[in-house]
This record gives C-alpha cells, sequence and structure tokens, in this order.
C-alpha cells in the first residue's frame, strides 16, 4: 500500500477565498508553521479529545510504538490531506480493539469486524484528522480531508516514501492497544 | 414539545445513531428521525417528508453538504427548516460558506450532546 499514491482527485479541494483578503491568505506558506503543524503535542491532544468525546475512555499515550502483529487481524484507516498540506492520518489497531472503539462510540457488541466497526473506525480516523489539522488555522481553512478509507487483513505493511515529516504515537484505552500516524509528503 | 421530525444526513451509519442519540439526550424528545447517507438521499427524503430540522455532515461522496444545502434552497424544498451542519471542517471560512448555503448552526465533530443542546434548541424554540 503506497500512501502517497492517495492523494489527488478524491481529495475535497481546499476553499479559496476571493479578493485581496483571500490572495494574501493564498500566500501564507506552512513552510514557516511547520514546527507548529508537526508539533507531537497536537496529536495526542486531538487523539484525547476525540475520544474523550465520542468513547467518553481517556487515553494514555504509550512509549512503545505499536506494532500491528501479522498473526491477527488488523484495522488500518486513512483519512487523506489535500492542498496546503498534502499526505494522510492513518489510524492502526488490531481487531478486537476496532471492535471495542466501535461498541464505545454505538453502545452496541460486536462479536467481528463488521461494516459498523469499519464505519465507526473512519469516523474515528475523520475526526482525529479534522481536530489535527484544526489546532493550525492556516491547515484548517486551506487544507481539505478525504472522505475514509478503511482496510483490513492480516499481515500487511505500510509504506510511506519519503515523507515531509511523519508522527507516529502509540495510545491506550481500558488496555486497548492502537496507533496514529500523520504522514506529510507535501507542504506549500 | 410536540413530535420533532428530524433528517439526518451522514455517510456514517454510526454518525447518523451518534447524533440521534445525541438530540435525545438534549431532551429533544418525542423524536421522529429519518436517516439520509448523502445529499442525493437527503434530497430525495424531503420531497417524500416533511421535517422540522435537518442535521447534515458536510464532507460526503456524490453530493456534499454545501450542495445538498444549496439544492434545497434552490428547489425550495425545507422553506423555513432550520440546517445544522455537524462536520469536522470548522475553520472560520468553513462556517461561511455554510451559513452562506443557508445553513443556520455549525457543531464541529467531535461533539458533546450538551453542544448539540445549545445550537439546536433554540432553534426549534424559535421556530
Amino acid at each position: 500500500m503506497l500512501l502517497n499514491g492517495i492523494r489527488g482527485r478524491s481529495f475535497s479541494r481546499a476553499p479559496r477565498s476571493g479578493g485581496k483578503e483571500g490572495e494574501q491568505i493564498m500566500s501564507l506558506s506552512l513552510r514557516e508553521s511547520v514546527q507548529t503543524v508537526s508539533d507531537p503535542k497536537s496529536l495526542d491532544a486531538s487523539v484525547k479529545e476525540v475520544f474523550k468525546l465520542m468513547l467518553g475512555v481517556s487515553c494514555q499515550r504509550e512509549s512503545a510504538p505499536h506494532v500491528a502483529s501479522g498473526e491477527f487481524e488488523s484495522v488500518t484507516a486513512v483519512v487523506g490531506f489535500g492542498g496546503m498540506l498534502s499526505g494522510a492520518c492513518v489510524f492502526r489497531s488490531q481487531g478486537d480493539v476496532a471492535m471495542k472503539v466501535a461498541a464505545h462510540m454505538t453502545g452496541m457488541e460486536f462479536n467481528s469486524v463488521d461494516d459498523t466497526v469499519k464505519d465507526a473506525i473512519g469516523e474515528v480516523c475523520n475526526m482525529l484528522a479534522g481536530a489535527w489539522k484544526g489546532k493550525v488555522p492556516e491547515l484548517a481553512a486551506h487544507c481539505g480531508l478525504s472522505v475514509p478509507a478503511v482496510i483490513t487483513g492480516r499481515d500487511y505493511n505500510l509504506h510511506v516514501q519519503a515523507p515531509e515529516f511523519q508522527l507516529n504515537h502509540a495510545y491506550s484505552f481500558e488496555g486497548a492497544r492502537f496507533s496514529v500516524t500523520i504522514i506529510c509528503d507535501g507542504l506549500q | 414539545m410536540s413530535e420533532i421530525r428530524t433528517l439526518i444526513v451522514d455517510d456514517s451509519s454510526v454518525m447518523r445513531k451518534i447524533v440521534e442519540r445525541a438530540l435525545r439526550q438534549a431532551g429533544i424528545d418525542p423524536l421522529v428521525v429519518h436517516e439520509a447517507g448523502s445529499g442525493i438521499e437527503g434530497i430525495d427524503v424531503l420531497k417524500a417528508k416533511q421535517v422540522d430540522l435537518i442535521l447534515s455532515d458536510i464532507n460526503m461522496p456524490s453530493m456534499d453538504g454545501l450542495e445538498f444545502l444549496r439544492q434545497i434552497q434552490a428547489q425550495n424544498l425545507a422553506p423555513g427548516v432550520p440546517v445544522v451542519m455537524i462536520t469536522t471542517e470548522s475553520s472560520e471560512e468553513h462556517v461561511k460558506q455554510a451559513i452562506q448555503a443557508g445553513a443556520r448552526g455549525y457543531i464541529r465533530k467531535p461533539f458533546t450532546a450538551e453542544q448539540v443542546k445549545e445550537r439546536v434548541l433554540p432553534l426549534l424554540n424559535a421556530a
């Protein structure tokens, strides 16, 4: 799976402002605020906010990176960024954790990674992407989100070709571990 | 409160259920909910049903929430019915676009039932 290939047609375009004010805004460069954009604290705050408000659970950042075992089914959701920043937000967990996330969101119980679980994980990833880009005003206004794509299976890897920067954090709630990755492969 | 007929438009069935639950938690009850998975489905529902409130996502495939809003206005499908956008897109530019397209309120995902109550109840009381 080549995440760099994801950007393109599927993105909703970042809105353009008209007139002089709009031109000034569009002349801004994210390169000047790359430290803010790549601040790990923004991702941690976004994950904690989404899980607290939508699942009602507290999340902790884990020191060791989360590695999904090829032995078990895993669920990966991807939401692409387009516009001033291109790249993707990736949520990844094992199937049982995905079911637990969906159960907290819906109040239902799940025995398999069915369409509702995939839908829930896609929405979580969508909210994580939105919350993260919302931390930087230029990004919030001039970076669009794609609709989520969800991949399930065993023993697959994610390959990213030379990103501009990447944040890969592991988190846990109630003993369930998952990872959230922000991949930036282009900045204006 | 009399029965509130609500249309919830979101491509995620999970989010539609969460929004419905938040409306009930906000005390909007009795509630009759119609669901649509896209703007196109939302238009079809409005052609067949009368509603008192519309809640719509923005970022959806086939017809997004802003185009859905424009179509409602152009086809005069729900005159006077308040529309509230519920979306991850929360910049001033997005809010401005939604208001220009006819939205009366804006809720950012993730949200709490309390936020839904604060944004939606005044619109229903004013109707």
